[in-house]
This record gives C-alpha cells, structure tokens and sequence, in this order.
C-alpha cells in the first residue's frame, strides 16, 4: 500500500466517521448524551498513528464537525488538534499501546475535551456549554467512546498500515 | 535522528494547525462573508450524503428513541389520558376561551399568520452535538427567501428563530427554549408589553421584564407575540400559557412563567414566517 491510499484511506475513513455521526450516532442518545464521534476519532488517531496524525486528524474531523454546531467555526478543529496532538505525545513517551490502556486514555480523553472544549468556548463569548449538565455529558460521553475506542483504533490501523510499519 | 526529524516536523504541524483554527475562529467571530459563504458550500457538498445516510439509518434512531425513551412514553401516555379524561369534560368551556381568544386577537387588531407568506421546513438535523440542545437544522435556506432573524412556528405557536445567515437550502433556527432568546410578548386581554425568554431544556418561559405590577393578568392567560413596531415577530404568535405568577416588589413588576404552547422537542416540520418588519410593518 503507497502512502497516498493510505491518506486516501484515512479521508474517506473520515467522511464516513463525520456522515455515520451526523445521521446515526447524534440519534443515539442516553440521558440525552450522543456519542462524542468526532472527538474519540482524534484521540484514537493520536494513539494509533502519533502526534502529527493525530493533530491532522483532530483539525479535520474538527472542522466537519464545527459546520454543523451553533458554536464558532473553527472551535472544535482547535480543541481537537491538540487533543490528537497532546494523546499522540503521551502515547509515544508513556502508554507505549497497550490496549487495554489505549481504551481507557480514549474514554478519560473524551471527558477531558468536553470540559476543555465547554470552557474554552464560554471564554471565547459561547452560552450554555458550562453548565451543570456539563458533567453527565462528560461522563456518559466518555463510557460511550469507551465502547467505540476499539472498532476506532481498529479502523486507524487500517488506514495506515504500511506507515505504521515503516515507522516502528 | 529520524525521531527527531519527525518530532521537529510534528510541532511544526500542530503550530500551523492551531493558527489556521484560531484564525477561523477570529474570522466566524467578525462575520467574515467568505468564510460563511465556504462553510455553507462544504456543508451544501456533504448534504446528500447526510441525507442518503439520514433515511438509512432513520429506522435505528427511531428504535433506539423507543428503547431509551420507553419509561418517559409510558408516564407521557398516562398523563395525556388523565388530560384526555378532563378535557372531555370542559369541552363546551374550552370551546368558549377558543371564541374568546379569537375575539380577542380581532379587538387588539393582530394579524393571523396565515396571511404572511411562509415556507415550509423538514427538520434535518436536531443537536448533533452535547451542547446544541437548543437549536435544529432545516432544508430550507436563502434560496427559498429565509433570512436571518425570521420567526419560525408550527401549529402550536412559536418555535424560535432562524438564527444567522442561512446557506442556500439549508438553515439553523434557534429554539425559545434557549436561555438566550428573548421575545417580545403580550398577555392577550392587557395591554403592557413584556419581555419573555428561554428557561432552558424542558423548562417554561419566563418573564421578568415590562409587566407592571398592577397589570391583570390569571394563571391560565395566553401569550401571544406582541410586535411592536420594528419587532423581528409579527403580532398574534402565540407563545404559552401562564402558569405562575410571581411579583417583584421592588422593581414593581410582574414575573410570569409561560408553558409554552408549541412543542420543541421531536420536531419534524416546522413553518418560516417570511416576515421583514421592515418590509411588512
């Protein structure tokens, strides 16, 4: 596999990642708390393909994401960039990919974006992300990518097979 | 050596990466025309894969909807039977407080909304994130006349507002639910203009601004917009019901809670009241 099917892998990887939250996972609410796709895709891209990809990866998904919210363009791709980024370095130095860790560093990550992501936001003159429902988001949101994390890391090897490979 | 390399590489990305975010961010922020009009043509370019997407998987999210939200059904069902069995028996009072509501709107001199000119919306998109709980998507957008700030309603009142510049067949409306909103209102049968906003999720309207103390106002009265001049509503829009009274001794003014009489939650048609005040008042 060449380098470029393997971004061409990850883009429609991420596409389809963007459509399947926009039409199924929005819907499939508990407590009224969705899947936070697009923020598990970044995180499980920094653990799987490290810093840089994971950074790409966060600004892509971001920014799909942020045409569809009410919220300043430009906010999620923020937050999620350095999330990829920040997850990518932390599993390069410390986690080292065990997968049992990697899940519970997608779901402890989730909760940490959403509390990063509602406070940056009512910093920068958003409403209603900092509220008291704040915490049930965090935390129904992080069990939810908890399941998710596996098929995601999952999907990220098969994007990028042949440039995991040459790198490790 | 390569380690370094890619780390080098790797900084250098995420630096470019949240310039060009917080760049956007700055340019949303002041409205940049451009930007807006690059979201709306990515967003137009994802659409009818959304929309394939959206009916394949409808079926699931209506199952799942079932599954999660069987318990709230059940209590939801008792409590309309309950409201079925006494409803049955004020019909004839009922009857009455409808003639005197039309009436009344006649004698205040309020326009009926069919009379300006609307368009009709499916709901695309309610929240697609945890924070945007107050506001849905529409296929409807600039191409069908819709602009920012245009009331939307449905048979029971109003809904909220269209919210920012719509894209060409698509655009966001801002639910009265969001604490937000505020709107201009009326308690049919006074004559005070008030100012009533959005309680949150799941919760009444509020009014906390312009109602006089000494204003006559009885749990059970209805709002209804009150569009005064240069008001983005029109006039006679019902909004709700009051359901609690409450009085602010010093500032000498009324504070109404308001149930609001059109449901916002599982819209699936809404109607854009393609109202200007500019244009039409």
């Amino acid at each position: 596999m060449t380098t470029a099917s393997a971004y061409v892998r990850s883009g429609l990887f991420l596409l389809t990642a963007l459509v399947l939250h926009l039409a199924l996972f929005s819907d499939l609410r508990v407590l009224g708390v969705a899947p936070e796709v697009p923020l598990a895709i970044a995180v499980t891209a920094g653990l799987v393909g490290g810093p840089e990809r994971g950074a790409i990866a966060g600004f892509a998904i971001g920014l799909g994401i942020d045409l569809y919210l009410p919220t300043l363009f430009g906010l999620s791709a923020l937050i999620y960039t350095v999330w990829g980024y920040t997850v990518g370095l932390l599993e390069e130095r410390i986690f080292r990919s065990a997968w049992w860790i990697n899940v519970l560093v997608t779901a402890a990550a989730t909760a940490g974006g959403l509390l990063v992501y509602a406070v940056l936001g009512e910093l920068l003159g958003e409403v209603n992300l900092y509220t008291d429902r704040l915490y049930t988001v965090m935390g129904v949101a992080a069990a939810y990518n908890l399941v998710l994390s596996l098929p995601l890391l999952g999907l990220w090897h098969w994007s990028w097979p042949r440039l995991l490979g040459e790198e490790r | 050596m390569a380690t370094g390399t890619r780390t080098g590489r790797s900084r250098f990305t995420l630096i470019f990466l949240l310039l060009t975010s917080a760049t956007l961010l700055t340019l949303d922020a002041r409205d940049f025309e451009p930007l807006q009009r690059t979201e709306e043509t990515l967003s137009d370019l994802i659409s009818p894969l959304r929309s394939g997407a959206d009916r394949v998987f409808e079926p699931v999210g209506d199952a799942w909807a079932g599954v999660t939200g069987y318990d709230e059904l059940e209590s939801e069902n008792e409590a309309l039977r309950q409201e079925l069995q006494k409803l049955e028996g004020q019909q004839i009072l009922d009857s009455d407080a409808a003639i005197r509501l039309e009436s009344l709107l006649d004698v205040l001199g309020l326009p009926y909304v069919q009379d300006i000119p609307n368009v009709v919306g499916e709901v695309v998109t309610a929240n697609v994130g945890n924070f945007d709980r107050y506001s849905v998507q529409i296929n409807r957008g600039a191409e069908d006349g819709i602009r920012n700030g245009m009331p939307v309603v449905t048979r029971g009142g109003l809904i909220g507002r269209i919210d920012g510049d719509p894209g060409r067949g698509h655009s966001r409306v801002t639910l009265l639910t969001d604490p937000s909103f505020e709107v201009g209102v009326l308690v049919v049968g006074t004559e005070d203009v008030a100012l009533a906003s959005g309680g949150g999720h799941g919760e009444p309207l509020m009014v906390t601004k312009g109602l006089e103390i000494d204003t006559e106002v009885a749990i059970g009265d209805e709002v209804v917009t009150s569009g005064v001049d240069r008001s983005r509503y029109p006039p006679g829009i019902p909004i709700g019901t009051v359901t609690d009274i409450d009085f602010d001794e010093a500032r000498l003014l009324q504070l109404l809670t308001v149930e609001p009489s059109a449901n916002t939650d599982s819209l699936s048609f809404v109607t854009v009241l393609l109202y200007d005040p500019l244009e039409d008042g």
